[in-house]
């Protein structure tokens, strides 16, 4: 299993959730979050922006279904401007369902 | 050491909080996220999540957008998710276990939306005060 973690626009967030709910993966956590990338931040004339909201997306999926997840993601969240965000997979040894308590995703 | 990551409901938070503290892991992190799982959000549990409105269910519906996506796929336009409280925390190897089975006796409810709990492992773990690796800084 992996734990996927995407940092999108928060504007795209509701595309996002209804292509990935389309391709059968319904289950998600949200949470709004600040951050900065690369480009520390954004500057507009005389104002720097240095934190800028974005939609922290997480989800746990099998091995296989990783690359199709990112895939996803990635055309959806895309529109080819700076801030469009990262994508983090990292591993999950075990997940627990604690209405069943059984050991399956 | 490994990483606990539990999404539970947010009443259960105060009585999981209460368990872990007996069990001497009081650290942990809370976060308020929003959520859902193979049921789509679709609970309606108000019984169990006190803090939620009546009218929950339809509160929380997004107005339907004409995206063209859930137009062609004939999605229901809604996109319902649950307010949750996530939990992390980072604990030595052989205390998963206890650990994952006091959350799961404590916030068992038998209905859908009793939450998730994911174990990942951890590399490294440093206390800033002091500079303290791994299993010292944790404890």
């Amino acid at each position: 299993m992996k734990m996927i973690r995407a940092f999108i626009r928060p504007e795209k967030e509701q595309e996002v959730v209804l292509a990935l709910e389309g391709a059968g993966y319904p289950s998600l956590t949200k949470m709004p979050v600040f951050g900065r990338g690369k480009q520390k931040g954004l500057q507009v004339g005389p104002v720097h922006y240095d934190e800028l909201p974005k939609t922290l997306i997480m989800m746990v999926v099998e091995d296989e279904d990783v690359e199709r997840v990112i895939d996803i993601i990635q055309n959806k969240a895309r529109t080819g401007f700076i801030g469009d965000g990262k994508i983090f997979i990292s591993s999950v040894e075990r997940a627990f369902t604690i209405r069943t308590g059984e050991e399956v995703l | 050491m490994k990483e606990i990551i539990a999404i539970i409901r947010r009443d259960k938070t105060p009585e999981t909080k209460r368990a872990l503290e007996e069990l001497g892991f009081p650290s942990m992190t809370l976060q308020g996220v929003e959520g859902r799982g193979k049921q789509r959000g679709d609970t309606c549990t108000d019984e169990l999540d006190s803090d939620l409105p009546k009218s929950y269910c339809t509160a929380v519906k997004l107005k339907p957008t004409p995206s063209t996506y859930a137009l062609e796929h004939t999605l229901p336009k809604v996109a319902i998710f649950v307010p949750k409280r996530m939990i992390t925390m980072i604990v030595p190897d052989e205390m998963v276990d206890p650990i994952v089975n006091r959350i799961m006796e404590v916030n068992r409810t038998g209905r859908h939306g009793d939450g998730k709990i994911f174990v990942c492992p951890i590399e490294k773990a440093i206390r800033i005060r002091t500079g303290e690796e791994d299993e010292r800084a944790i404890s």
